[in-house]
């Protein structure tokens, strides 16, 4: 300092406002002085109107470093749609961000109306508008939406509308900032899409599915897995102890053993078991599921399929009696027609009388079979078809027949056989002998249905009535044959009816009463009236 | 005919098909036997074992008019009457407590029923 010719100086320390020591002034003299108190008082007031002063000029430099960030960043995000609007919600600020997205350059949005990036849709229901006027309510308005592009392509926007105010509360217009999430809105919605999908296809095919943790035990349901097992939907946490707890206890073995299978031989988990409903029902589930391991080969997730195949099920025991049924038929049958040969055989004066008695019978059997096998689950066959089924293979329309009855009378199936082969075996003697092989024979069938008074089982009555047949005791076989046989004995035995078997002068006479399905004593019947 | 190696022997006939159940009787009245019945229900054949009437031996048809016959195999076996089963149906629908009891399947074959029953009344 001596170099320079300073021979005197002061020091008086700098501090900005709130004491915050900023330096000191120094004061250099080249001539040796005193610094008398005057000058020591200018000096400190100097230095302390020079503390704010600097304080000032430090302000504005951070500001402007600030401001030129910011700047800087809102230039540079172009992800980001940034702009202002006024007050009437017109563009006043497009920075770059936004014409990268919305493709608008500065000079062409400037001045336009904000609602310009909104759908038309939306424009129509005033949700521009909307937005600001919560804007202004709320200082805040998220928006949220997909928004239109000067292109026309629809971009989807994340952001948010602020209001700016003036210090005195004023809206002098509005900042808007927003990001183009499209790519992420379309793989949302395309996820969400092939979820939906998955869950409609799920529903539609009644799939219930499970998702089980095996690490946390934890389960996940869908709705159609509560139901299957007769839970209300969330009614219980799912759990394997909620699942085992509705299966069957007579399956669950089976199941157990399926599913360990499944873990330990990474096989897929498929079985069928039963469900007991708490109302009562019994619902059979069909399920179908693998495990996942680790890399260490530990199974640690498991998810399936389940499905109500109690239908099926139903069909299958169905199916199950009906073919035990045929078989059953069929057995008895052949044991039938052995009988009925053998019968014959004892009856038949040679061969050829064999051959057309028996193929006779056999013929009617066969018919019988072929009403049997036409026949639904609940249908029967009526009285009056077994009735016109036999008339007509005899010939014997055309003749001098009267029938009188009511149509439909339903016949249980048991018996179908046993009375078919009773009304053969009378319309042939009618035809050889009788009624219907005589000029001036008459055979007059009439029947009725007698309901039961209060319980008990509707009765069918048959009357069987030959006039004016000249009797030959030389011609018709002792007692009837076959036919009186059928209807004295076979009759009652089997099918529990009781039966009377005459011949009177005129031809003849028999009646036949026996019981008949359930299912007559409702429904309507209107009469056959056929006389010749 | 065939031998009469049922001879006074008194044999119960279920069955409910009246053609099948004519035919069995008259086998077995050929054999010497003395039809009991025949009973096609089983509250016949049921009331048929318990009114006291001589039984030696039957033949149970399995299926009566849609019913099962088992109450009145219960009831022979109580009463220590050998009996033959006689089946339309495939007989593995019999139940495994009758495994030992003879079956006869439909058509049956006449003289195997007789002889049948024939190695029941002797043992």
């Amino acid at each position: 300092m001596r170099e320079h010719g300073v021979i005197a100086l002061v020091n008086v320390p700098i501090f900005l406002p709130g004491r915050v020591a900023y330096g000191v002034l120094q004061v250099d003299a080249t001539r040796p002085r005193d610094f008398d108190d005057e000058d020591i008082a200018f000096l400190r007031t100097y230095a302390m109107v020079l503390g704010p002063v600097i304080d000032r000029f430090n302000k504005a430099r951070d500001l402007a470093h600030t401001t030129e960030r910011y700047r800087l960043i809102v230039q540079n995000a172009r992800d980001y749609a940034i702009f202002l609007t006024d007050a009437e919600d017109r563009i006043t600020d497009w920075l770059p961000g936004a014409e990268a997205v919305f493709g608008w350059s500065e000079p062409e949005a400037l001045g336009q109306p904000a609602a310009i990036i909104f759908t038309p849709e939306d424009r129509r229901a005033g949700v521009p508008e909307e937005e600001t006027e919560l804007a202004r309510r709320d200082g805040k308005a998220p928006n949220v939406r997909w928004h239109v592009r000067k292109d026309g392509q629809r971009v989807f926007i994340d952001g948010q509308t602020t209001a700016l105010r003036r210090a005195d509360g004023v809206v002098t217009g509005f900042m808007k900032i927003g990001q183009d999430v499209s790519e992420r809105k379309k793989a949302e919605e395309a996820t969400r899409g092939s979820e939906e999908r998955l869950r409609l296809a799920l529903e539609s095919g009644h799939l219930a599915t499970w998702d089980w943790d095996l690490a946390s035990g934890k389960i996940e349901w869908s709705e159609e897995h509560f139901r299957l097992q007769g839970y209300e939907v969330g009614e219980v946490e799912p759990s394997y102890e909620a699942w085992l707890d509705r299966v069957h206890c007579e399956d669950r073995a089976e199941v157990l053993k399926a599913l360990g299978n499944a873990r330990d031989h990474g096989a897929a988990y498929r079985v069928e078991f039963r469900s007991p409903h708490p109302d009562g029902t019994v619902v059979w589930c069909s399920a179908l599921g693998r495990f996942f391991y680790d890399e260490q080969g530990q199974a640690t997730r498991m998810i399936g399929v389940m499905q109500d195949v109690s239908e099926r099920r139903r069909w299958e025991a169905q199916q199950e009696v009906l073919v035990a049924e045929l078989q059953h038929r069929t057995r008895n049958l052949m044991g039938v027609v052995r009988s009925v040969a053998d019968k014959t055989i004892r009856t038949s004066a040679d061969l050829t009388d064999f051959r057309e008695r028996f193929s006779d019978r056999i013929d009617a059997l066969a018919r019988v079979q072929g009403l049997l096998s036409r026949l639904g689950d609940q249908e029967r066959v009526a009285f009056d078809q077994l009735l016109d089924t036999e008339l007509s293979a005899m010939n014997a329309h055309g003749k001098s027949i009267g029938l009188h009855g009511p149509r439909n009378v339903r016949l249980r199936s048991s018996t179908v056989q046993t009375l078919a082969m009773a009304l053969h075996e009378l319309a042939t003697n009618a035809v050889k002998y009788g009624a219907l092989g005589q000029a001036d024979g008459a055979l007059t069938i009439s029947w009725r249905i007698e309901l039961p008074a209060s319980r008990g089982e509707p009765w069918l009555h048959i009357d069987w009535s030959e006039t004016g047949v000249a009797m030959r005791a030389d011609e018709r076989p002792q007692g009837g044959g076959q036919g009186r046989e059928l209807i004295e004995r076979a009759l009652p035995y089997q099918l529990g009816a009781k039966t009377t078997y005459a011949l009177t002068p005129e031809g003849v006479h028999c009646t036949i009463a026996l019981p008949v399905s359930a299912s007559n004593q409702d429904g309507e019947r209107t009469n056959v009236r056929a006389d010749a | 005919m065939s031998e009469r190696t049922l001879e006074g022997c008194h044999v119960l006939i279920v069955e409910d098909e009246y053609m099948l159940a004519e035919e069995l009787s008259l086998a077995l009245n050929d054999a010497g036997a003395v039809v009991v019945g025949p009973a096609a229900a089983l509250k016949d054949a049921l009331s048929l074992i318990k009114s006291g009437e001589k039984v030696d031996a039957a033949l149970i048809d399995v299926n009566l008019r849609g019913e099962s016959a088992y109450a009145a195999a219960d009831l022979l076996l109580d009463r220590q009457i050998p009996f033959v089963f006689t089946t339309g149906y495939d007989p593995r629908i019999i139940p495994e407590k009758y495994r030992q009891i003879p079956t006869c399947e439909k058509p049956v074959n006449l003289a195997r029923v007789t002889s049948a029953i024939g190695r029941l009344v002797s043992s």
